[in-house]
Formats: C-alpha cells, structure tokens, sequence
C-alpha cells in the first residue's frame, strides 16, 4: 500500500514538473508561423542593453527607429521619421514623425517617447551596452540624469518634431539611428516593469511579444495596429537549438523554414547540392590575425610583417577549412564599401618573396626569431586556421606555439596585448568603413594590436568629419591603403554568410550586413509550409 | 529524526556560505572582465565606466563580496548581468526541465542498473554475468553526446518511432535525453550493485539463512538485496543531486532547457550573480539530498541510528 502511494506521488511530482517545463497553449498554426533557429538564446530583449546579432534578430520585428537602413544597398530611409533637414554645417538633424504611430500597449509615439529612450540609452543609471550607438550627440558626456536632467542635444520641438545637435559633422550618425538603441520605448512600461522590461519588451515595432521561454522559444506575434505594411506571417518562432547537425534535420524536416548557421564541414556540399535552398554571399566582416605593434619582433618591423603574409596561403585556408565560403581578404574594409577597391592586392601567397623579407626583416630563414605564441579563442574553425597557419610559418622557418582560450580570457589577455600574434574577427554593427577603419586607429579599446600611425589617424580623423561623400570615399580608400601596405594585420579573409531557405518561403533578402539584418517582416509563404 | 534533520540543515548554512565565497573568489581568479563581456564588440570608456558602477566592479574586491553576502543573506541572488533578469528567475525557469529530466533518469537507471546488478551477482561468473559487466562498462565510458547522436539517428531518424529533440517539450522528447543520461548511472549502479551484493552473500548470516533450507532466491534477495543496498543508495544520492545541478552535454546535444546550458554559458559570460546562484542553489541540493540518503539508511539498516 505505501508502495503503491508512493508510485503514485511520483507520478504526480513527474506530470507538476511536466507542466513547468512544457508548454500549455503552444498553438501556433503552421502555416501561419515561421519558425527561425537560433543557437543560443537571446540575452536581452532590451533594446538599449542588447548588443549580439540573436537580440537584434528579435528586436528588429519589435522595435522600429527614426530610419532604416536598405539591407541592400545600405542607404537610410525613413522608418517613424517622415522626413529631415540636416542642417549647413552637418551638426543639426530636425526630425518630422510620422502621426498615428502606436506602441503595442496602444499609446501613440510622439518625439518625448524619442527623447524619453535616447536619454535612457545614455543615462548613466541605466548602464547601457549600446551607449556608443548615441554617443556622437552634443551633451551625451555631460547628461548625469541628477544635476543634469537632459542631453542637450536632444530638443523636443512638438509632438511630431524631434531636433538631434552632435558634436560635430559626423555622416554616419543618420545610420547609427536606425540601430534599435535608438529606437522608442514606452515610459511606463519602462517605469512599470524596471529592470524586468528586458524579459518584456514593448515598442512599436511590426510584430510583438507574446512569449519567451529562455533556452526553448520566442514566441512573436503580428501587432495588427502597425502604422506601415502588416505582415503577411501571423507569428514568427524562434526556437533553440545548440547543435548545428540537428538545426540542419529539423530544417530537412520541415520544422525550420530558415537556417542561418550549419556545419562548416557541410558547406560546400549543400551548396553545391541544394543551389536553390542554400545561400551564400559577402556579408561585412572581416577575419585576421592580429601583430602586436606594441613591442617585438613586430613593433617596428614591416618586412617581417610583410614575410608573415605572404609566406600563408589564404586561398587555401578559404579553399580548404572554410569549404570555399569566405574570399582571400586583400585589405581592411572589405567588398561591399563604395570605398573598396577591387585593384588593391594585398599580400598573395609567395613563399620566395616571404623568405626573401623574413632575412630582409633580420632573421634569414626564421634564425634570431623567437618562437612566438599564436593564440585564438575556442573553436573547431579557428583551431584548424591557426594551426595551417603554423604551418605555413614552418614552411619559412618561423616557430609558432598555437594557444587556445576561451572567449572571455582571450579577449582580456589580447586587450593587454599579451601575445604575439592573434585571432580577431570583426562584423560590421554599422554598414559604415569608419566601423572597420577605427580599428586601427590609435587609442581606441578595439585597436588590439595596438597599431599606432599619426599619419594613419590624420587621414583617417579626416575621412571620419569629412562631410562631402566623393571626398569621404577617397579618404577612405586611402587609410585602407595605408593600413595594407603597412601590413598591419596578416589578413586572412572576408567573411561570407550562408542560410538554408525553404523553396516555398519568399521575400528574403541577402543581407551585407549579415542574416541578422534580414527583415523578418515582409516574408511570406506561397505556399503552406509543411505541405 | 526531526531534530536530526534540523541539526542537518542548520550544519549546512556554513557549508553555503564556504562555497559561495570560494565561488565568488574563483570567478574573480579566472581572467576576463564582466564589462568587456557586456560591451559586446563596441566598448567605450564611458560605457565601461556606467557598467562598472552599476555592479559594483569598480569597488575592491572586498567590497563586492561584502554587497553579494549582504544581498544573499537577504536571500537574494541578484540580478544577472547578461539577462538583466532575477537570477531566481532564470534558475526557476529552467529547474523544471531539469528536475524532469534528472528524476527521469534516475528512475530509469535505478531500475534497469539494480536488475543488472542483481542478475550479474546472481549468475556470479557465467555468460550473463560477462554481459552485464560488459553493458556497465560501456555506460561509464561512452561519452553522452556520442550516445545522443547515435540515439537520435536510430530512433528518430532510421526507426522514426520517437520525434527529434525540441526545445518544445512532450513526454516524446523526454524519452530519448533520459535514456542517454541514465547510461552512466545504470553502469555504476549495476556494479555497484553486483560487488556489494556479492560481497553480502559471503556473510556468515547468509550462509546461516541457506543452511536453515531457505531457497538461494530468497535468501538472495531478501537477505542478500537489502543490505547490499546501503552503498548503492549513496551512488544514487550523490548522482541525481550532480544530475539537478543541469547536465550540459545531454542539454546542449538535445537542446533541453536546463540549468547545465545556462550555467555553462554563464561562466563564459563572466556573468558572476548567475554562476553564484547556480552554485549555491546545487550545494544547497547536494546538502538536501545527502540528508535524504542518510535517513533512507535507517529506513534500510535499523541498526543505523541517525544522531
């Protein structure tokens, strides 16, 4: 008898905790909902606070901004602002909204909600990840949100005009707007909610929140009073899933109509095998290999420098462990920019000319040189890259010790620049060249080879205020220029972005800024999927 | 009992507080800084300087540990650094699933792992005995994700009779996470099982009990069973409380929400509030479920008194 009683609570116990861990209601018609993969979960659906391409995933179909940026071709168009006047001298934007604008809690937008969630992304109280997205507008430094109350860059002039001042000319500012650290969040849900407004968000954006169940599934549903176009998709699922093998069946399956990331080692074949259903094209990002310009052998030393990247064979690294995806990186700012330059060469493999530097630069045949520690943060990928890289220094006589850290410990060991050489990758947050430039320049966090050039940070301060585009597209052309034949980076390649999309999903996109950047909201289907 | 319990429980508030402050040191010792982790790819000094006086980073370190024991005695986890979200909130959320999916495995592994346990001791020796030895053997080596992938491709895929894991989940998807994480355990539990067992019925008692014409599967599992379990349920105890702190392989491979996933990025994030309360609240499950064990000993030796 008491066995049988306890049987029976565990069986309760079993089907209490069933009903926390699943679902109840999870009734989402298939044909009315796309469901979307995701490796890991979202973070925070805090607009100020979310920085990573999962966040921004969700919150582009949440929130909207003053502007938007084309996936395309990059230009801004209006978004909540109808139109602007940017001022004579590049410093004063006047804002004209749009009228009949709502939240998803039916309250109409005006330009205090604008000032409202600017002033909260550069509050200090709120410890914003995404302050630098606003940080360009006069007063940011000073506003406290205590003794002093207001940016004063940020004027309200009536319900629908909203006037923006920053420091100084700066062109790429339009295009920081359109980020969603910019874009309106309701005051009292804010002041409702706190902190919790994170797990809660609302905005104004094409589609709304329903549920999140952190590590399983985000659950977005139409918001059927959107100002602009309705989208077609009632709700749209994303739903986690760590393995990429997995992702991948579900998607043959029919349980994802979009897969934005699988198995490198499975590129070429579903590229190769699937033209239809996989894609891929040259997204903005860039992936190197850092010197360490702050002390020896590469400090001062641009034959080495030189050596080092002729004597890798990026075709091959591209060719071989990246199943032909990314293209062979020639420069900084990669294919996509108007400043790009198709006739730039960079640094071809060729050993002679490697061996012919690497004496040139003091040490024929790698004597005298040290062996030097290439580290890179975990990751099959990055492992297979460095270690060709190794091997290709062999190849001249240069000793590499490769040195494998976690995320966290690598980016604070390379902060300090600590080793000699190591991996860096960058994605474009703005489609803007001073985004990748900066990275060179000097003083800046991001510069994590400690790169140092005056005349590099004139032209490239230059480039940055100008305010005439020809001018600015030269300017840039001419610091990336610079920063190649300084050979300031072994530069190994430029990335390129695959997805998986079902034949009876239409209305997608090809990104340059990357799949995150894909609208979800003008998808639709043409035929039910599943069927 | 009652004050036993009491006395236990008590006896575990130093304990606690022993792990949380080794904790709290050894996430400091590891290199890597929250703010770069929050900043993303962007940061700035401003930024970093807000970051740092919103969590206290920028005080001594003494500091910190004296605002995270003042918050934890007010039994407050804090709030998490990456999520912005109650660090109680994150870990409820997912509790769930991994209570379900370690009391699952544990059922499954106490069952099946006792009975090859006993059928090995039984047939002491013989072809079956080999074959259980052998089945236990795999369980403690195979590696979870391996087993994982092999598990989805027979049932899911080439037998279809189970659906493919989901971060959705139903009694269907439960199957398959429970049966590969019940491998290790079945393994140690039938040999645990069988060596205890084994040791058991070479007692004088035992002997006295056949010898009083007693049948050998009476004697076995009725003399024999009983107390050669006292071990097994330690095994058990110490498993399912390391199982309810999460089981980051089986969850990554099965994409079940758990705690061992969010942990296991948590220490990747530096994200010091979230890993702190993951921890405490395993130590606290540890203490509790080693209280469980050692009244269940009572229960299965009345020789044993608790005091």
């Amino acid at each position: 008898m008491a066995k049988a009683g306890a049987v029976f609570l565990l069986l309760v116990a079993l089907d209490v905790l069933f009903g926390i861990a699943s679902f109840e209601g999870s009734s989402q018609p298939r044909d009315e909902t796309l469901l979307y993969r995701f490796k890991t979960d979202a973070p925070t659906l805090d607009p100020a606070l979310a920085h990573d391409t999962t966040s921004s995933t969700v919150l582009q179909c949440i929130v909207d901004g003053l502007v938007e940026q084309d996936p395309l071709t990059l230009e801004v168009i209006p978004e909540l602002a109808e139109s602007w006047e940017i001022s004579e001298d590049r410093t004063v934007y006047t804002f004209h909204l749009r009228q009949g604008v709502t939240f998803h809690n039916g309250r109409e937008v005006t330009a205090e909600d604008f000032k409202y969630s600017m002033e909260r992304v550069l509050n200090p109280a709120t410890a914003a990840d995404q302050r630098w997205v606003l940080e360009e507008i006069k007063g940011a430094d000073a506003f406290d949100g205590k003794a002093v109350k207001h940016v004063e860059g940020i004027e309200v002039l009536d319900a629908y005009t909203l006037r923006i001042t920053i420091k100084q000319p700066y062109e790429p500012f339009l295009g920081l707007l359109s980020m969603e650290a910019g874009s309106p969040v309701p005051r009292e849900e804010v002041e409702r909610l706190g902190e919790d407004f994170a797990s809660q968000p609302t905005g104004c954006g094409p589609y709304k929140l329903v549920r999140w169940k952190r590590d399983a599934v985000i659950v977005l549903e139409r918001f059927d009073d959107y100002w602009g176009e309705k989208p077609e998709i009632k709700y749209i699922k994303f739903k986690v899933i760590p393995e990429d093998m997995l992702a991948l069946e579900k998607y043959w399956r029919g349980e994802f109509d979009l897969l934005m990331e699988f198995p490198v080692k499975r590129q070429r074949e579903l590229l190769e095998r699937y033209p239809d259903e996989a894609q891929t094209w040259p997204m903005l990002g860039v992936y190197y290999i850092a010197f360490n310009h702050t002390k020896p052998p590469f400090k001062g030393n641009l034959a080495l420098r030189q050596a080092f990247n002729y004597a890798v064979d990026k075709q091959a690294i591209c060719d071989v462990i990246m199943q032909g995806v990314p293209m062979p990186s020639r420069g900084v700012l990669p294919p996509g920019f108007a400043s790009f330059e198709e006739t730039l060469e960079g640094y071809p493999y060729d050993l002679d000319k490697a061996k012919r530097l690497l004496a040139e630069a003091g040490y024929p045949n790698g004597e005298g040189l040290p062996e030097l520690t290439l580290q890179f943060n975990t990751s099959e990928a990055h492992e297979a890259i460095c270690e060709a890289i190794k091997n290709d220094l062999a190849e001249i006589g240069v000793k590499v010790r490769l040195k494998n850290l976690e995320w966290g410990a690598h980016l604070a060991s390379i902060k300090d620049h600590e080793p000699e050489l190591f991996r860096c990758g960058w994605l474009a947050d703005i489609p803007s060249e001073d985004n990748f430039l900066q990275l060179l320049n000097t003083g800046r966090e991001t510069n994590y080879s400690g790169y140092s050039d005056p005349e590099y940070d004139t032209l490239f301060e230059q480039a940055r205020f100008s305010t005439d585009p020809e001018a600015r597209r030269r300017l840039y052309a001419e610091v990336n220029r610079l920063a190649v034949e300084d050979a300031t980076w072994l530069f190994i390649y430029w990335y390129r972005d695959v997805m998986m999309v079902k034949p009876y999903l239409k209305g997608w996109v090809k990104p340059v800024q990357g799949d995150f950047r894909m609208p979800l909201n003008t998808l639709y289907f043409k035929s039910p999927p599943g069927s | 009992m009652g004050t036993y319990i009491l006395r236990r429980l008590l006896l575990a508030i130093p304990v606690l507080w022993g792990i949380a402050t080794a904790v709290f040191f050894l996430v400091f010792a590891i290199p890597g800084d929250p703010a770069d982790i929050l900043m993303g790819h962007h940061p700035t000094e401003e930024a970093r300087k807000n970051i740092e006086a919103k969590y206290h980073l920028d005080r001594p370190i003494l500091v910190q540990y004296g605002y995270f024991m003042g918050r934890l005695v007010q039994l407050d986890l804090g709030r998490s650094y990456a999520h912005k979200a109650a660090v109680s909130a994150i870990l409820f959320e997912r509790a769930g699933a991994t209570v379900l999916l370690a009391l699952t495995s544990v059922i499954i592994a106490v069952i099946v792992g006792m009975g090859l346990g006993c059928i090995g001791a039984y047939n002491q020796g013989s072809w079956l005995d080999g074959i259980v030895m052998a089945i236990s053997v795999l369980g403690v080596s195979v590696p979870v994700f391996w087993l994982g992938l092999m598990g989805m491709l027979l049932f899911c895929k080439v037998l279809g009779v189970l659906p493919f894991p989901d971060p959705e989940i139903t009694v269907r998807h439960l199957v398959l996470p429970a049966l590969t994480l019940s491998a290790l355990l079945i393994g140690y539990i039938a040999r645990m099982t069988r060596s205890s067992l084994l040791e058991v019925i070479r007692q004088d008692y035992v002997r006295t009990a056949r010898a009083k014409g007693l049948s050998k599967p009476a004697v076995f599992f009725k003399h024999g069973l009983r107390n050669a379990l006292i071990p097994v349920v330690t095994i058990i105890g110490l498993n399912l409380a390391s199982l309810l702190g999460g089981a980051i392989a089986t969850e990554t491979v099965f994409a079940w929400p758990g705690i061992g996933r969010a942990m296991f990025q948590a220490v990747g994030e530096r994200d010091v509030p979230l890993i702190e309360g993951g921890v405490i609240l395993l130590a606290l499950v540890f203490v509790i479920t080693n209280i469980i064990v050692d009244v269940s000993y009572v229960a299965l030796d009345p020789r044993i008194r608790l005091k």
